[in-house]
C-alpha cells in the first residue's frame, strides 16, 4: 500500500513539475531557472517516468482511486 | 527582487496567506484590473522540490477563492515599476484568461498502456542454418515497409483508443489539451479545465472508464491551477 502511495506522489511530481516549469503565465522579467537547471530536471523527470512506467502494474493501476495531492 | 507566483483579478483581504518562497511573505500588489501575487526576495531561487511545492502551495491558497492565473516557476522582475508596466502591457489578455479559468479547475491524466506487438527489431541475425542467401535489396525493403505497417497500425489503435478515453471526459471540460505517445507506453497525457460543479462528474466518468478499460492504467491528478490553460505567453526575448 505505502509503495502505492509513493508510486501516487512520484505521480503528482511529475504532474506539477510539468506544469510548473513549462506552463503558467510567461511574461516578460527574469526566469532565474537557468537552461541548464531545466534540462537536468527534464532529465530527472524521464527517469521517473521510465521508473514509473517500470513500475506500473496495469491492473493495480486501474484499480487506484483518483491520487489524492495532499500526502 | 519581486516574485511573481500567480495573477488574480480581485484586491484579497490581508494575512490569509501562507508563507512564500524562503519563508517570506507573500503579499498583493494592484496593477488596474489585476493584482499580483509576489514576495520581496534576496536572491533567485533554486528549482528544488521543496521550492516549486511552496509555490505551488500559495497558488492553491489563492484558488480556494478567487480566479487565478498560476505564473511560470522562477519567474522575478527587479521592481515594483518593472513588474507593473509587464501588467500593464498585457492587462487584456489576463483579464480574458482570469474569466475563462474562474471557477474552473484543471485536472491532469495520463493513461498507461500495454503496448503487446513491440515492432520486431530493424535487424534480427537470421537463424544459424542460413542456407539462404543474403537479403536482397527487396527483402530489405519488404521488411521495412511491414515494420511502418506494423507502426502505423499501431498509432491508429492508439489515438482509437485513446479518443475513447478522451472525449467522454471532454464533454465535461469546458477546454481540453492532450498529447498521444509521448513515450511509447504513455498512450496519452491530457489535461482538462473542468467547472468545479463538474468534478464528481468527471472521477464518476473516470471509474466508469476504469471499469470499461481495465486493461489501461488511468493515473488522474488534480485539482490544480489552471496551468496548461493560460493563453499569456509572451516570451522574454534575451
Amino acid at each position: 500500500m505505502s509503495q502505492t502511495i509513493s508510486r501516487q506522489k512520484e505521480v503528482t511530481l511529475l504532474d506539477l513539475l510539468d506544469r510548473i516549469l513549462t506552463k503558467g503565465v510567461i511574461l516578460r522579467g527574469d526566469i532565474t531557472i537557468s537552461v541548464a537547471d531545466v534540462d537536468l530536471i527534464y532529465l530527472g523527470l524521464k527517469v521517473m517516468l521510465t521508473s514509473i512506467e517500470t513500475a506500473e502494474r496495469m491492473r493495480e493501476v486501474a484499480a487506484e482511486r483518483y491520487a489524492p495531492r495532499s500526502s | 527582487m519581486i516574485y511573481l507566483y500567480a495573477i488574480t483579478t480581485h484586491p484579497l483581504g490581508d494575512g490569509h496567506f501562507c508563507e512564500g518562497l524562503a519563508d517570506r511573505p507573500v503579499f498583493w500588489l494592484s496593477y488596474g484590473r489585476v493584482s499580483a501575487v509576489v514576495s520581496a526576495l534576496a536572491s533567485a531561487v533554486q528549482p528544488t522540490e521543496a521550492n516549486v511545492w511552496r509555490h505551488e502551495a500559495v497558488v492553491e491558497a489563492l484558488m480556494a477563492d478567487c480566479a487565478v492565473l498560476p505564473v511560470r516557476f522562477g519567474t522575478v522582475f527587479l521592481d515594483k515599476e518593472e513588474l507593473g508596466a509587464v501588467l500593464a502591457a498585457h492587462d487584456g489578455d489576463l483579464v480574458r484568461d482570469l474569466e475563462r479559468v474562474r471557477g474552473r479547475v484543471e485536472l491532469g491524466l495520463r493513461v498507461l498502456w500495454d503496448v503487446d506487438d513491440d515492432p520486431e527489431p530493424p535487424n534480427r541475425d537470421s537463424p544459424a542454418g542460413a542456407a539462404n542467401a543474403l537479403p536482397t535489396g527487396r527483402d530489405y525493403m519488404l521488411a521495412r515497409l511491414k515494420r511502418e505497417r506494423q507502426r502505423h497500425e499501431c498509432h491508429q489503435r492508439a489515438e482509437a483508443l485513446a479518443a475513447r478515453i478522451h472525449c467522454p471526459l471532454a464533454h465535461l471540460a469546458t477546454d481540453s489539451r492532450k498529447q498521444l505517445l509521448v513515450t511509447p507506453r504513455l498512450l496519452l497525457t491530457s489535461a482538462y479545465l473542468v467547472p468545479r460543479g463538474h468534478m464528481a462528474a468527471f472521477e464518476q466518468e473516470l471509474e466508469t472508464l476504469r471499469a470499461a478499460y481495465p486493461q489501461l492504467g488511468l493515473l488522474c491528478t488534480g485539482p490544480w491551477p489552471a496551468y496548461s490553460f493560460v493563453t499569456t505567453a509572451v516570451t522574454a526575448d534575451p
